[in-house]
């Protein structure tokens, strides 16, 4: 049973002081997924990632990683780890500095050398190896840190808010990665508040607020789970046809329409089913283009869920 | 050999140790250190060379009358002391009505490098006054105080100059420093050696010390702390920073040692290239067991420090706030510096026993003490085991401080935060 997860947590919690950071929190990655664990700022998900990577011991609870380990120097070096706060040694030489991080997670010293090359050759500033760290770009930088964290070649990666500072073209590298990694059958669990980046690419989230698990689960089902069959979108083919629903059956159906860039979407009435509403519409002999049961985004369900309150926090950046 | 992973305690060190010694800074030190040395040596003897062939021009006032009123004639006897005694004195007599303020402007205008005032009871008791730039300068003030006090003897007593010089001719005279060991080595240099390793032993610690705060702030700061911790238990990425700055401290003074017992040994031929004759003193050897101290006591009392330099680092945010919170660990060295003179004045004083068994003042102050003779094997044997026990308290404490540290960012911890993060679980 342990071995179809990569990850596993169980109960746990950690306070500082009174202050309640990780509440119980449980959940389990299967192997190979890419798993996404949103939050709105202050959540928990920094804490949670650095209970997994040893930097803080839970107060109560169980981490268990990949085939029964807890968390540690073992699991560490199985583990790839990208940080929030991303530091490189800035006076160290670019290639060194990979070597280094290789060599703490056990890839023996020639090894670390070779590998160190070859990441910097396939990130393309394979001519800065011996360039001081502090010498690069921001963006070259970046990409040292990535491969920092994936120098040992690790089963699971970890990745705290990975997009944050990232210019679009290190951020499509990044996700080439990420998607690469889950070919290559790894496990990649990330943090995020950038609903719109989880839902390109994750394959399950985890959506915690004020350290509690929220809604966890594979995208689909969660978004399945969330979908009321209450918002329907709607094109017509012409403009007529628009102007004519809206006075006649959307007046009667549905209680509120809104415009969009393709189209409408409405929201039904109480006891107002989906068939109902496309049956009137055929009555009528309106020309209809679309019309799509929605189901909510990510960005909608974690509003709803988490509640108002996370919104003004949402857009502010943790210092 | 194959390629095996280390211990990461040892890549830690490696790295430490390898990012310090490549740079620039490290080369020039090291080279420069001895280039210091050998200044040291050099600069004190060719000046004192080069002082010893200027003449001190001196205006002599002779004011002195006997009780009949005639003038003595003490100045003539001054000068004629001071040419028999083969002194590089420029001696004048100016009349003897010629007033202060005239000399005064005299030496003003660097005419003259001073000037002797000989009052009119001078024959009899009276004070005799030298004024010049150069009064600070304690060979001259001597000569002259010795060439005056032969003049006025000679004059007062009816002395023949040359009986009187025959009569104060010094016997042969030397200092040897020992405490019951046969031979024993020039007290002066004996001193010097001493001093010079208290000196070395200070300076390395507190460099190397000072230098392990510094890289745990810089981890800090460039944020790569996270990384860090991720992949290295706190304890084992202290003890390898230590480590690695450590064994630059012991390389850079293993250098410095070979380059200056060099220096030592061919110092003569060294002072013969500058048209110097030889040091005259000859150099106690520093034997292997006396070595073993002076380095053992580096190592564990770098530890020592480097260990309370590693908490203080952990616990601040920035450079600027490690220079302020470095404080009391540079006063606990600092004092030990100035409680120098307690040890070279009688190694064999309590004062001293004191000094050389509290931790925090014995690796400094140990070596010294036992250099000049002050301590048995078993004083020493009794401080090391005291400072190896401080500072295994002191690593664990530093350890459980740093530990919690180095992820905080923010306010400086109060001591009652301290304590917490001290008694915070694994």
């Amino acid at each position: 049973m342990a071995d179809d997860y990569a990850l596993q947590l169980e109960g746990v919690t950690k306070r500082y002081g009174d202050y309640v950071a990780v509440n119980a929190l449980s959940f389990a990655i299967p192997r190979g997924v890419i798993y996404g664990c949103l939050g709105p700022n202050g959540a928990g998900k920094t804490t949670t990632l650095r209970m997994i990577n040893d930097i803080m011991v839970p107060d109560k609870g169980s981490i268990t990683i990949l085939d029964g380990m807890a968390p540690g120097r073992e699991a560490a070096r199985r583990i790839g780890y990208l940080p929030e706060e991303r530091g490189m040694y800035p006076k160290m030489r670019v290639a060194d500095v990979l070597a280094f991080f290789a060599e703490l997670r056990g890839v023996p010293g020639r090894e670390a050398k070779t590998r160190a090359r070859r990441w910097l050759d396939r990130l393309q500033i394979g001519d800065w190896k011996t360039n001081k760290v502090q010498d690069l770009s921001k963006g070259m930088q970046q990409k040292v840190q990535f491969a920092a964290a994936l120098i040992h070649e690790p089963e699971i990666l970890i990745l705290d808010e990975p997009w944050s500072g990232l210019d679009p073209i290190n951020a499509d590298v990044l996700k080439e990665i990420v998607l690469e990694q889950k070919a290559a059958g790894r496990t990649i669990l990330f943090s995020t508040h950038l609903m719109e980046q989880a839902e390109q690419i994750c394959d399950s989230v985890c959506i915690i607020a004020r350290g509690k698990r929220v809604v966890e689960g594979p995208l689909d089902q969660v978004r399945k789970a969330a979908s009321t069959d209450r918002l329907v979108a709607l094109d017509f083919v012409t403009e007529g046809d628009t102007a004519r629903a809206r006075d006649s059956v959307l007046a009667d159906l549905v209680s509120k329409v809104t415009d969009k860039r393709d189209g409408l979407e409405v929201e039904l009435r109480v006891g107002v089913e989906p068939g109902e509403l496309l049956a009137a519409l055929m009555t009528a002999e309106l020309g209809v283009r679309k019309f799509e049961i929605v189901a909510p985004t990510l960005h909608q369900i974690f509003v709803d869920k988490v509640g108002a309150e996370a919104q003004p926090l949402k857009e502010v950046q943790r210092g | 050999m194959a390629d095996r992973a280390l211990p990461e305690w040892l890549v830690v060190a490696r790295r430490e140790f390898l990012e310090r010694v490549r740079t620039v800074w490290f080369v020039v030190v090291t080279v420069l250190g001895p280039v210091g040395m050998a200044a040291m040596i050099v600069v004190p003897a060719w000046l004192a060379h080069e002082s010893a062939e200027q003449r001190v021009r001196i205006d002599v006032v002779d004011r002195s009358v006997d009780a009949a009123g005639k003038p003595t004639g003490l100045g003539d006897a001054f000068i004629d002391f001071a040419n028999k005694l083969g002194l590089n004195f420029d001696t004048n007599i100016v009349p003897a009505d010629t007033t202060v303020a005239d000399l005064l402007t005299k030496l003003r205008k660097e005419k003259i490098d001073g000037f002797l005032e000989i009052p009119k009871d001078g024959l009899t008791g009276g004070t005799v006054i030298y004024r010049g730039a150069n009064a600070t300068n304690f060979k001259v003030t001597a000569s002259i105080h010795q060439v005056i006090s032969f003049a006025v003897r000679s004059k007062a007593d009816h002395v023949e100059p040359a009986k009187l010089l025959a009569l104060v001719r010094p016997v042969p005279f030397k200092a040897r420093h020992t405490t019951g060991e046969k031979g024993g080595s020039s007290g002066q240099a004996k001193f010097i050696v001493g001093y010079a390793v208290m000196f070395i032993l200070y300076m390395s610690i507190i460099l190397y010390a000072a230098n392990v705060l510094r890289s745990v702030v810089m981890e800090k700061t460039s944020r790569v702390i996270e990384i860090m911790v991720s992949s290295v238990k706190p304890r084992s990425l202290m003890l390898g920073k230590i480590l690695g700055v450590g064994s630059v401290g012991l390389f850079q003074l293993s250098i410095w040692a070979a380059m200056g017992f060099l220096l030592l040994t061919y110092r003569t031929q060294l002072l013969g290239m500058f048209g110097v004759s030889g040091g005259h003193f000859s150099v106690p050897g520093l034997d292997i067991g006396t070595l073993v101290i002076v380095l053992s006591y580096f190592f564990v009392g770098y530890f020592f420090y480097s260990s309370l330099y590693a908490a203080v680092g952990a616990m601040v945010n920035s450079e600027q706030e490690a220079q302020q919170a470095q404080t009391p660990i540079v006063l606990l060295l600092i004092i030990p510096v100035l409680c120098v003179s307690l040890i070279a004045n009688d190694p064999r004083s309590s004062a001293a026993a004191v000094l050389t068994l509290i931790p925090f003042s014995s690796p400094v102050l140990m070596p010294m003490r036992y250099l000049l003779g002050g301590a048995s094997i078993t004083d020493v044997a009794v401080s090391m085991g005291l400072l190896l026990f401080a500072t295994a308290a002191v690593v664990w404490l530093a350890a459980r401080i740093y530990r919690v540290g180095i992820l905080m960012y923010g306010k400086r911890p109060s001591l009652r935060e301290l304590g917490r993060w001290i008694r915070y679980s694994e």
